[in-house]
């Protein structure tokens, strides 16, 4: 099956590579001395109207198919088409642009890469035409541009993951600095709204002490119930009137009906198994 | 001896279930091949599953019936529960005869018995018996040849398939004539012919067990010592004349008897199935099922068995009387009369060391049961039996769910059950070890069998020997075979090996010492004499000088082995047995745990190390100053520290040379030119700080404030202790004494900050989410088993050796990354908490057979399996548990078990196995066990004892070669290599002012990546422990042919199928990619393309 197909793609190379409709695909591969290649599968960003989405209507360039060696390289290898503005890679397709905050590598470790889709924003809209008529094949790792795979990567990761303390501490730092400050914030923001009626006219109480008060959660409320059940169910008498001693005794049989069925069908299984032939 | 006695004999044989073996045998086997051999990774889950049963209201409150009710009260009664019932039941149905196989067996009977009638010139019995017949085995060299004479004949006969020869309960000198017919009933039924003596032929006075009734000067050709002393007695070969003169009315009583009540037969019917389950009733000299039946009947004569019980009942009394009634001191008796005349017990007790008398009150039943010997008092199987009594009742009495399939159900072969087992072979050696033992009178009662008569001396000789470090010794005789009438009988030296099982005792095992008596004591030359050379005078710290024997063992695999020493060196010294007839089958499978520099060790001790070594540390974090917050608990929570992993650490030392080196961070990189350095994994240690107020109440601002906290600890530990540290976010690497330890912060309440959510009214609940569910797994539970296994590594010494065996295997299989360490781990230790029916393991060896046993049987989809760690699980709330079990059945992981802190979720293996891989793990167990069994119990030696850890690679799609140079682990391959690369590792340890590089397993990273770029498309499976092939599996559903996705184009193409496009994987290319991603470490991608169609 595999090498009919190969004859296929040996036999019209100029033939239009299948793409679904509305992409155009792009061969792409890790270096020269691969023979098959991936196909990135490329189109103009556009969404319907009345969706919301970050992304430049007309610069940018949506990517699926990108695989996992060509992480940083995929801005250097589309520079061909025009000035590349950004290259935000995501696992899923995400209209919006995921949240820009600097997330510390200290306590956020960078994922494992596997294919990804990529949104491309080019300076330029031309950049976008340009992309999508890419012949391709596309190199990842050239002679002058290489990428590192296998142990030449993994050294250089784990060289990379080697904790840098004193980074690390004024990361650290800084965050509780930020921290200590908004709480201090919220509690002077909370000290100036005591006693000060909000616009339907309540107050706000709130109860600042040595002994807590009962704290506002599932947990507690369900322990008050489970308290009061106990309580309920002290003061009850069992099995004082007539028809309390004839259902307790229904239930026994009840009980008793449930196991046999139970076993029943345990014995069923078992035989069926031909579990009952001892050797 | 006329031919009328036969016919009643026949019946007789035949009514009894003995018959019932060979039908079962033949449909048995099919049935399981049918079964087990199947080796298809799915199997749909749902099949064969227990739904929680749903009754109306209606049918669960309807009025009661009085039938009913009685039967409910019945089952209480009679039985244990109704599941019992139910259980016992249907077993009963398995093995009763059915009526029509009976008619067909009785017709055959008939049959036989005109046949016999009819036998051309048969003289009468008179005329071939005469007087003293009972003398020098003259009547047994008749007997034989009236069998001759009746088998020539009825071999002509077209009715029979097969006449053939046999021994009678392996008695040489009592062949019997086996008859089958011929057709599709020659599996169904074998009639034997015993040939009798008329009742009163022979005088019992003359058969006493203190009777001779062979001579010397006839057997040896020359009188006893020629002083006159007496001849010896000769109660074995009594005991055999007059088994035969009571056979008719033994089997009259036991008919009268027992078909007097249903549940009587019920009873023997079950104890003969409990008995065959342990292979009591197997080979010579067996607990046979005629015994049990006599000892019913005994039962039910001193009322202690009613007629009114049922088959479970009887079963139970017979155990409980078993395991509490001691045989071999007060024997018992049939006999009612209370004639002077009769001997009395103790004669029987010095002649035999079990006494059960027949209602004759002349012929000891038990008499095989000895192991032939008059003058020592000893009995292994009666032990043996005795020992199994016990257990069972304990398993009887502990209430336990599956008590049925752990009493009858399941098989305790020897191999299984016995800690070591030893096999002496050739036979013949056992010739000269009688004439060395001086066993003479033995012989010559034996009538020159001189394995049963060396049995009884060997086997008290090794028991002595063995000591405490014994529990129990049991011996196994393959049965005699059957012969064609037209060959010679077989040998005694051709009747195969001789087996013993060694239960050990963990306690006695750690003690290198035999401690003798103080030199200048009388009995201090017995200790000599006894112990040989290996005896020498030793002065303890006492100031005592004493015999001793010391055995060389340093460690705890070689501890384990002393027996071995002790029975070859005791074999030689008074039997004369050499070493090379000695076939010790103990330690064959310890090679696969065994570290690579110490080749005697299996790791116990250098696990001892790092453990002592964590102590250690865990004493520095207590007493640390400084730190903000208090150390509340330092717990472990690594497989080294519960002993169970499976190449434990050694103290390491780098040589800088061979690394990079990153001076300001102060740690060494790997570097390109050099194979990879060698792995070191941090042990994971946790450390939880006090609450505090001061701790915030914002996840993220946990997180920092315990990333300062991993800073803190480095700090004070280099300027206090003078420790190599390293701190990240989340933990820090200390190193100390060459080994490396991973410092977790934990603060107790921050699961629940993960946890907590706000609802609009402002009421704070709780809901587990991913990350709290991982941080209380790794803070929380993971600590408290790491120190229960611990804990039960201290009561079980064996427990590490077969966690980690255990553990190797599933590793070798490629199936390792399927299952969660904790969740093998457990698995072992169920081996040691729940060990019915058997004993836990104290061997490496047996405990890793049961569990592939336990692996292979264990029904997963409706059963959890209970690790009831310390005991703290009662009864009432495993029946909880496992109906909670039952009604959450679908959204359980396939594999669930429960213990005292895990009772619903099954933390450890919700990540894994899938159902497949289970599957998989099971069926190579199942084609494991029996051969692994087969390779120990093959008395010429284990063979390649590799063969079931190396794993089948044609089952996979692709096949991608490592180069063992960036293989870390290579050394730990299941064939491990002659040679392997340099590691950068010093020989001696010592101090390092660089920090290692840790956790750098080139392997690992290439199959993180794999996973994560073709988890969907396909399965990719490794041998940790340095296997040299990743094997990948294609998933068949991702590769049927799919419409167009934007969100599932990961490493598919597009193409044009019938005019349509469609996404299919782009095999090729990632096959290419394998290569790509695993630069340097991938030699060849071995693709098998005729295996996939896309």
């Amino acid at each position: 099956m595999v090498a009919r197909r190969r004859k296929c793609a040996a036999r019209d190379p100029e033939d239009r590579i299948p793409s679904p409709l509305g992409y155009a695909a792009i061969p792409i591969k890790f270096s020269e001395k691969q023979q098959a290649s991936h196909y990135l599968y490329v189109r103009a960003h556009g969404v319907r109207q009345g969706t919301k989405s970050t992304w430049p209507q007309k610069r940018t360039l949506f990517v699926l198919n990108v695989p996992p060696y060509c992480t940083e390289s995929l801005s250097r290898l589309l520079s061909t088409c025009g000035l590349v503005q950004s290259v935000e890679l995501q696992e899923k397709p995400d209209l919006a642009e995921s949240p820009k905050e600097s997330r510390s590598k200290f306590f956020h470790p960078k994922p494992v890469p596997g294919f990804q889709v990529a949104y491309v924003v080019f300076q330029k809209p031309s950049g976008v035409s340009a992309a999508l008529a890419l012949k391709g094949p596309l190199l990842v790792s050239t002679e002058s541009h290489p990428v590192k795979s296998g142990i030449h990567k993994w050294i250089s990761d784990y060289a990379d993951s080697v904790p840098d303390p004193e980074a690390l501490r004024v990361e650290v730092d800084t965050f509780m600095e930020a921290y200590d400050q908004k709480i201090a914030e919220e509690e002077a923001k909370a000290k100036e709204e005591e006693g000060v009626p909000d616009e339907e006219g309540w107050v706000k109480v709130t109860r600042r002490g040595r002994r807590p008060v009962l704290p506002r959660t599932e947990a507690a409320s369900l322990r008050v119930l489970e308290r009061e059940r106990r309580k309920r169910s002290r003061k009850e008498l069992l099995n004082f009137y007539a028809w309390q001693h004839r259902e307790s005794k229904m239930e026994h049989l009840a009980q008793l009906r449930k196991k046999f069925e139970e076993d029943k069908q345990r014995i069923e299984l078992l035989r069926a198994q031909r579990k009952f032939r001892p050797y | 001896m006329g031919p009328a006695p036969a016919g009643e004999q026949l019946r007789g044989a035949t009514g009894e279930p003995e018959v019932m073996e060979p039908a079962l045998e033949g449909t048995g086997k099919e049935g399981k091949k049918a079964s087990s051999r199947k080796r298809t990774l799915a199997e749909p889950p749902a099949k064969g599953l227990l739904q929680p049963v749903k009754l109306s209201r209606a049918e669960l409150y309807k009025e009661p019936t009085n039938e009913e009710l009685n039967r409910l009260r019945e089952t209480e009664i009679l039985f244990h529960s109704s599941l019992l019932r139910l259980q016992v039941e249907e077993l009963l149905k398995e093995v009763r005869l059915s009526e029509k196989k009976k008619d067909r067996i009785d017709a055959f009977l008939r049959e036989v018995n005109q046949r016999v009638v009819r036998v051309p010139s048969v003289p009468e019995t008179e005329e071939i018996l005469q007087d003293k017949d009972g003398l020098n085995q003259r009547y047994f060299r008749k007997r034989a040849l009236y069998l001759a004479h009746l088998a020539h004949h009825l071999a002509q006969d077209p009715l029979f398939g097969s006449v053939c020869f046999s021994y009678t309960n392996g008695c040489h000198l009592k062949p019997s004539l086996l008859l089958r017919p011929r057709g599709k009933d020659e599996r169904l039924v074998t009639v034997r012919l015993h040939p009798c003596p008329p009742p009163d032929f022979f005088r019992p006075c003359r058969l006493l067990p203190t009777k001779n009734n062979v001579r010397s000067a006839w057997y040896r050709g020359q009188s006893p010592a020629g002083d006159g002393s007496p001849e010896p007695p000769t109660p074995r070969y009594n005991t055999w004349v007059l088994q035969d003169t009571v056979l008719e009315s033994h089997l009259q009583l036991l008919s009268t008897i027992l078909s007097s009540a249903q549940g009587l037969k019920d009873g023997v019917a079950l104890l003969k199935v409990w008995l065959r389950q342990r292979e009591l009733d197997k080979g010579q000299g067996g607990f046979t099922g005629f015994l049990v039946s006599m000892l019913v009947v005994f039962l039910v004569s001193t009322r202690k068995i009613h007629t009114t019980m049922s088959g479970y009942q009887v079963l139970r009394s017979v155990l409980q009387f078993l395991a509490t009634t001691d045989l071999t001191v007060n024997g018992i008796s049939l006999c009612l009369s209370s004639d002077p005349s009769l001997p009395a017990l103790a004669d029987f007790h010095q002649a035999f060391s079990v006494v059960f008398l027949d209602s004759s009150g002349h012929l000891n039943l038990c008499a095989d049961v000895t192991a032939s010997t008059y003058h020592q008092g000893w009995s292994l199987l009666w032990l043996q039996v005795q020992h199994e009594a016990r257990l069972s009742m304990m398993l009887l009495d502990s209430r336990a769910d599956d008590g049925f399939h752990l009493l009858l159900m399941t098989p305790k072969p020897m191999i299984r059950a016995f800690d070591h087992v030893l096999h002496l072979r050739p036979l013949s050696r056992l010739q000269a070890a009688c004439h060395r033992l001086k066993l003479w009178p033995e012989l010559q009662d034996n009538g020159g069998d001189y394995v049963s008569a060396a049995l009884g001396p060997l086997t008290t000789l090794l028991e002595q020997g063995l000591g405490a470090r014994l529990n129990l010794l049991a011996h196994s005789r393959p049965p005699v075979p059957e012969w064609d009438i037209s060959q010679d009988p077989p040998k005694h030296k051709d009747s195969g090996t001789l087996t013993l099982g060694l239960l050990l005792r963990p306690e006695g095992l750690t003690s290198v010492l035999e401690l003798g008596p103080e030199a200048d004591q009388p009995e201090a030359a017995k200790f000599r004499q006894f112990w040989g050379s290996r005896s020498e005078l030793r002065r303890f710290q006492d100031g005592a000088i004493r015999e001793a024997v010391v055995w060389e063992a340093a460690s705890m695999s070689q501890k384990r082995l002393i027996p071995h020493q002790v029975v070859t060196h005791l074999l030689a010294l008074h039997a004369d047995i050499p070493e090379t007839c000695v076939h010790y089958v103990g330690g064959p499978l310890d090679a696969l745990i065994q570290g690579l520099k110490e080749t005697s060790s299996t790791g116990e001790e250098a696990l001892v190390a790092a453990v002592r070594c964590y102590d250690d540390l865990s004493r520095l974090l207590w007493g640390l100053e400084g730190l903000p917050l208090t150390v509340s608990a330092v717990q472990g929570a690594h497989p080294v520290l519960r002993y169970t992993e499976v190449f434990p650490p050694t103290p390491v030392r780098p040589a800088f040379s061979f690394y990079e080196t990153l001076r300001e961070r102060s740690s060494l990189l790997p570097r390109l030119d050099k194979p990879c350095p060698a792995y070191v994994e941090p042990m994971t240690v946790v450390c939880h700080l006090e609450g505090s107020g001061q701790w915030p109440q914002d996840a993220e601002a946990v997180q920092r404030v315990r990333a300062a906290f991993q800073l803190r600890l480095a700090e004070l530990l280099t300027q206090q202790h003078g420790l190599q540290c390293r701190a990240t976010a989340t933990h820090t690497d200390v190193l100390k004494d060459g080994f490396v330890f991973r410092i977790r912060v934990a603060y107790q309440r921050e699961p629940q900050i993960l946890k907590e959510v706000q609802s609009p009214e402002g009421m704070i609940s709780l809901r587990d989410t991913a990350a709290s569910l991982r941080l209380e797994r790794d803070t929380r539970q993971l600590p408290l088993l790491t120190s229960a296994l611990h804990g039960l590594q201290q009561q079980h010494p064996a427990f590490s050796g077969v966690a980690r065996l255990a553990k190797r295997w599933v590793r070798a299989q490629l199936l390792g990354e399927g299952f969660a360490d904790e969740s093998l781990d457990l698995v072992a230790a169920a081996l040691f908490l729940h060990p019915e029916p058997f004993t836990p393991p104290s061997s490496p060896q047996v405990g890793f057979l049961r569990f592939l046993f336990l692996v292979s049987t264990f029904d997963w989809k409706n059963n959890p399996l209970f690790v009831n760690l310390n005991n703290e699980l009662t009864v009432e709330e495993q029946v909880e548990i496992r109906s909670g079990f039952l009604a959450a059945r679908a959204q359980l992981p396939v594999m669930v078990i429960v213990t005292p802190q895990d009772r619903k979720n099954s933390v450890w293996t919700q990540d894994g196995p899938s159902a497949q891989i289970l599957q998989q793990l099971v069926v190579l167990a199942a084609e494991a066990l029996p051969m692994l069994e087969k390779q120990l119990m093959d008395p010429r030696g284990p063979g390649d004892i590799r063969t079931v850890f190396r794993p089948p690679l044609d089952i996979y799609d692709v096949l991608i070669r490592l180069s063992p140079r960036h293989i870390p682990r290579h050394r730990q391959a299941v064939d491990s290599p002659a040679a392997s690369f340099c590691r950068g590792l010093l020989s001696q340890p010592g101090p390092s002012s660089l920090m290692l590089v840790l956790g750098y397993d080139p392997p690992q990273l290439y199959l993180t990546q794999l996973r994560e770029a073709f988890g969907d498309l396909a399965l990719f499976f490794y041998d940790q422990h340095g296997g040299e092939v990743i094997g990948v599996l294609w998933k068949p559903t991702s590769f049927q042919p799919q419409p167009f996705k934007a969100s599932s184009t990961k490493g598919r193409m597009v193409m044009s199928r019938g005019g349509e496009l469609v996404m299919v994987p782009n095999v090729e290319a990632i096959l290419e990619d394998f290569a790509v991603l695993g630069e340097g470490l991938v030699q060849t991608v071995e693709a098998r393309s005729e295996r996939w169609t896309v």
